[in-house]
């Protein structure tokens, strides 16, 4: 069985006396967007950052390109929740500094201009002079974007990035994410508790149980037809049973499953489910 | 919550109440005395005018000091002789032992302080002697290094830096340790490296609390100067008070207090300026 | 050679009948570097080795030779650069001297003894006194309320200051007190304060009274804050104060340079002596770069003409004194007080340390040259307050009440 290009292979963190996952198993192809979904406490963000390297799993690893992974890259990049910016270094200067990172051969002006680029990719050209305390929310956060996908990762990390954002402007930038990752290919993975987003965005959605002792109890596949927009999703056939479902977990399932592991439930394939319908293209090799 | 009051009412309002007390201390009277007054002419061109009505030198009035201060500022910069210099030159002298002193644990206190916040082992194995230390005053270092080091000069530098070292090095090393996880997540997932980080990322984000200490560490460095002069004396505004003081002259102590405390008014403003240069908001 | 070091014929057929020729000569000759001294006095007329120099000074009248002889031109005259440094205290001089920061320095006259023993430093330190910068020129001052307490049985519980322990000032002063029949440890308080504070301090209360230096004793009354009890002349005539102090290390390393210093000096001297220069010298060092007081105050002290806090105008030509012969007897008369008073507990052959310290050979040989008298007896005798110090016989005088008649 050929690896997925980024393997997360029986992982478990536990702390003396409390076990916040254990034996976790799940893989996403390349250009694959995937989501993972659950209440506080489940561990979704301890996955986040021992995908992003931030943290060490206490058993088991996590391989990307065939090779395994010790401590943070620029690889795999990460969108934080509360935007990180630098506030002393514009937001031209904080994607400068990233890039700076990446190729740490290019001269000031070529920083600057492919800075000045990203930024316009996201929409904020006219804005890059500007510090951070001068920007929106929204905008501070679309700033982390361009930095992000500047860096042309291998892997994007997303820790629910729009959840600090108010209705409105989280609407727009999940749109423009959409939009962005497809334009790019690029593989993703997002924690969530939004699931609309997830359903927008995601091609599957990995489904954990409350905490302590979470598990990945189930893996949706959106089989929605690509491209989504906000506007139309919910005309899509299939929309409702998919976000039913997923409801339905995160209301009653997500507690009722926690702690247990069945007999017919093997970590290493957890079930995959499909509320929206039969896929209508060929999944991509498991 | 407070409403904006304009410049000119609170600096009117000033001024009203500074005319009032140097008025007050100008008409009064009182030079304490037990003596009768004095009849002998011979006798009375000898000894100074208080001392001719029985009566002992007084504290000297605002006009008096007004017309010593105008004496002084007329021409301060004249070199007389190696004892006797102008105001402004004495000044300079000192000015350029703090400068020397606070240079010194600047480039001790800063890069230390950076380690220590960054070492909990560090700060934890460090910290007793510096909470020892930091305590002690100039005065009591001073007989230390002059024993020690026995240039006057020198020490004097030197008990500036040990007194000046103290706010610098503990404001850095908090600033350092207090730095948003955040940011330092960005590096690490940036791969930035150890230096880039600390000079990109660190150091910008400390260096409203490194400047902090900077602005206090300055203040006692000139209160310190002023102190070490006066007791090896030579040169500086400090030796030039225990001069005056030797005088009996108490117009010239008080001018001094001025000028001392304007001079560490213009050197706080100083870094207070460059603190806004550093400072960032959210 | 013995003869020339110690000429007072008793004191010398004392000792040597105690110790022996060989014994002495040799005892003497590694304290005193005698065939160093005979050939630096030999070649002194050779231009100095060290042009530029240091010297200390603390502003106080009793340093009138040494800073007059800066702006009156003497140093020049000797082919010196001198430059007089005004200095914070005692014991800053002292530092900076053994630092060699200073090439020459005023001090106490005790001092040097001190240093040279090693008492109240860290170890013995070769100075010596090689000119008598005054005698005379200090006074008992009480604080004004004190105007009808001239008695001293009458100080019990008084607080006095002194400018150091090592001082002429101390001794006097312990002196003074013991004859009246106290105990300056246990009935008064001696604390040793710097001049300029001395003032200050009477006015603030402080102090009852102090035994110090000029021109304070006189800026006291001129403030109207004190009177002048007495003047230390009525208590010794000619008593040394303070001196012109160089390190031994001078005598063999810069020979010329010590005797142009020392010639400077001397000359600076019997130019102050004289009572019609007087009001010159006063109005030369009064200025701010010197003793930076107000002329009138420094004129009252040199010519002797002064008010004294009583309403009364005072004529006290010889007031203060220059004459700068380094008797040794006054050295051994200072030891004996160190002794007396506990600064010093081991035994000394006090004409052995007199000779060392005080150097009047060579202040001797200089003042010859100059055209001025030298005493043919190094060794006098004192009279203290009535009492006699007989250099011969100095033990009476280690006890704390005097015995000698």
């Amino acid at each position: 069985m050929t690896r997925p290009y980024v393997s997360i292979e029986a992982v478990t963190r536990a702390y003396p006396g409390h076990v916040v996952f254990r034996d976790l198993w799940f893989g996403i192809s390349r250009g694959e967007f995937v989501c993972l979904v659950g209440h506080s406490g489940c561990g979704k963000t301890t996955v986040l950052n021992i995908l992003a390297g931030l943290d060490q799993p206490d058993n088991g690893g996590v391989i990307v390109d065939g090779q395994e992974i010790s401590g943070p890259s620029l690889d795999r990049a990460v969108i934080f929740q509360g935007h990180a910016l630098m506030p002393w270094m514009t937001a031209e200067q904080n994607v400068a500094f990233a890039l700076s990172c990446r190729h740490r051969d290019w001269g000031k002006a070529k920083l600057r201009a492919a800075a000045r680029e990203a930024l316009e990719k996201v929409g904020l050209g006219h804005a890059a002079d500007r510090k951070p305390s001068m920007l929106s929310g929204g905008m501070k956060q679309r700033v982390g974007i361009a930095r992000a996908l500047a860096l042309n990762p291998k892997m994007l990390l997303m820790d629910e990035p729009f959840s600090a954002l108010d209705a409105l402007t989280r609407g727009a930038l999940q749109d423009e994410v959409a939009r962005l990752v497809a334009e790019a290919q690029q593989t993703a993975f997002m924690i969530t508790h939004d699931v609309d987003e997830a359903i927008l965005l995601a091609d599957r959605i990995l489904l954990m149980t409350n905490g302590p002792d979470a598990r990945c109890a189930e893996v949706v596949v959106n089989t929605l037809p690509k491209p989504r927009d906000r506007a139309n999703l919910h005309r899509l056939p299939g929309y409702h049973a998919l976000r039913d479902h997923i409801l339905e977990f995160l209301l009653t399932r997500s507690r009722t499953l926690a702690g247990t592991r069945p007999a017919e439930w093997d970590p290493r394939r957890p079930p995959e489910v499909f509320p929206a319908g039969p896929p209508t293209t060929i999944p991509a090799a498991a | 919550m407070q409403r904006q009051v304009p410049f000119w009412q609170s600096a009117l309002l000033a001024a009203l109440l500074l005319a009032v007390c140097l008025g007050a201390w100008e008409v009064s009277g009182g030079n304490g005395g037990t003596g009768a007054t004095v009849v002998d002419p011979e006798y009375a061109a000898l000894v100074g005018q208080a001392a001719q009505s029985g009566g002992q030198t007084p504290f000297p009035k605002p006009s008096q000091i007004g017309a010593r201060l105008w004496e002084l500022l007329r021409d301060p910069f004249y070199i007389r002789g190696t004892n006797d210099q102008g105001i402004g030159v004495q000044i300079a002298y000192s000015l350029l032992r703090v400068a020397l002193g606070f240079g010194l644990a600047a480039l001790v206190a800063i890069p230390l302080g950076f380690l220590i916040g960054m070492s909990p082992l560090l700060s934890g194995a460090l910290n007793p002697f510096i909470q020892i230390l930091r305590p002690v005053s100039p005065l009591a270092w001073m007989p230390l290094a002059l024993f020690t080091i026995k240039d006057s000069t020198i020490s004097a530098i030197f008990v500036i830096f040990i007194c000046s070292l103290w706010p610098m090095l503990l404001n850095t090393a908090f600033g350092v340790s207090s730095v948003r996880r955040e940011w330092l997540n960005v590096a690490r997932t940036l791969e930035a490296g150890t230096w880039k980080t600390a000079f990109r990322v660190i150091l910008p984000a400390a260096a409203p609390t490194i400047l902090t200490g900077m602005r206090i560490s300055i203040g006692i460095a000139w209160l310190v100067i002023v102190a070490a002069e006066m007791l090896v004396g030579g040169t500086g505004i400090g030796y030039w008070v225990w001069n005056q003081w030797n005088n009996l002259s108490l117009a010239d102590i008080v001018i001094a207090i001025l000028l001392i405390g304007l001079v560490g008014l213009l050197l706080d403003r100083l870094l207070g300026a460059v603190a806004r240069l550093v400072a960032w908001q959210e | 050679m013995l003869r020339a070091v110690i000429p007072s014929g008793p004191v010398r057929r004392a000792l040597l009948g105690r110790f022996g020729a060989a014994t002495l000569t040799a005892a003497v000759g590694s304290f005193f570097p005698l065939a160093h001294a005979r050939e630096a006095m030999a070649q002194a007329a050779g231009a100095p080795e060290k042009k530029d120099l240091k010297i200390g000074f603390i502003p106080i009248t009793c340093a009138t030779p040494i800073i007059m002889a800066h702006p009156m031109g003497f140093y020049a005259r000797a082919g010196l650069n001198v430059e007089v440094i005004r200095t914070a205290g005692w014991a800053v001089i002292r530092d900076k001297c053994i630092a060699g920061e200073y090439d020459a320095a005023h001090m106490l006259a005790p001092m040097p003894v001190a240093m040279s023993l090693g008492v109240g430093v860290a170890q013995p330190i070769p100075w010596a006194v090689a000119a008598i910068e005054n005698i005379n020129g200090q006074a008992i001052t009480l604080a004004n309320k004190h105007k009808d307490k001239r008695n001293p049985k009458d100080w019990k519980g008084f607080r006095f200051a002194v400018p150091f322990d090592f001082s002429m000032h101390n001794y006097l002063l312990r002196h003074y007190l013991a004859e009246a029949g106290l105990d300056p440890d246990r009935d008064v308080q001696i604390r040793a304060v710097p001049p300029p504070e001395m003032v200050a301090n009477l006015r603030a209360d402080n102090i009852d009274g102090f035994l110090g230096p000029d021109p304070f004793n006189q800026r006291a009354v001129f403030d109207g804050i004190g009177f002048i009890h007495l003047l230390t002349r009525e208590l010794w005539d000619g008593h040394p104060c303070c001196a012109f102090a160089v390190p031994r290390s001078m005598l063999t390393e810069a020979p010329n340079t010590f005797a142009a210093l020392l010639r400077a000096i001397i000359d600076a001297t019997a130019f102050a002596q004289k009572p019609e220069n007087r009001r010159e010298v006063a109005a030369a060092i009064s200025a701010q770069n010197y003793l930076n007081q107000p002329e009138t105050v420094v004129t009252q002290v040199l010519t002797g003409t002064y008010a004294d806090g009583l309403g009364q105008v005072q004529r006290v030509p010889d007031r203060i004194g220059f004459a700068p012969f380094p008797w040794p007897s006054m050295a051994m008369w200072i030891l004996t007080q160190m002794k007396r008073w506990g600064q010093v507990q081991r035994d000394l052959d006090y004409a052995q340390v007199a000779q060392q310290v005080f150097l009047s050979l060579d202040a001797g040989k200089v003042m010859k040259e100059a055209g001025q008298a030298v005493p043919a007896n190094p060794l006098r005798i004192e009279t203290i307050m009535g009492k006699s110090f007989d250099p011969a016989n100095p033990a009476p005088w280690t006890e704390r009440s005097v015995r000698a008649g």
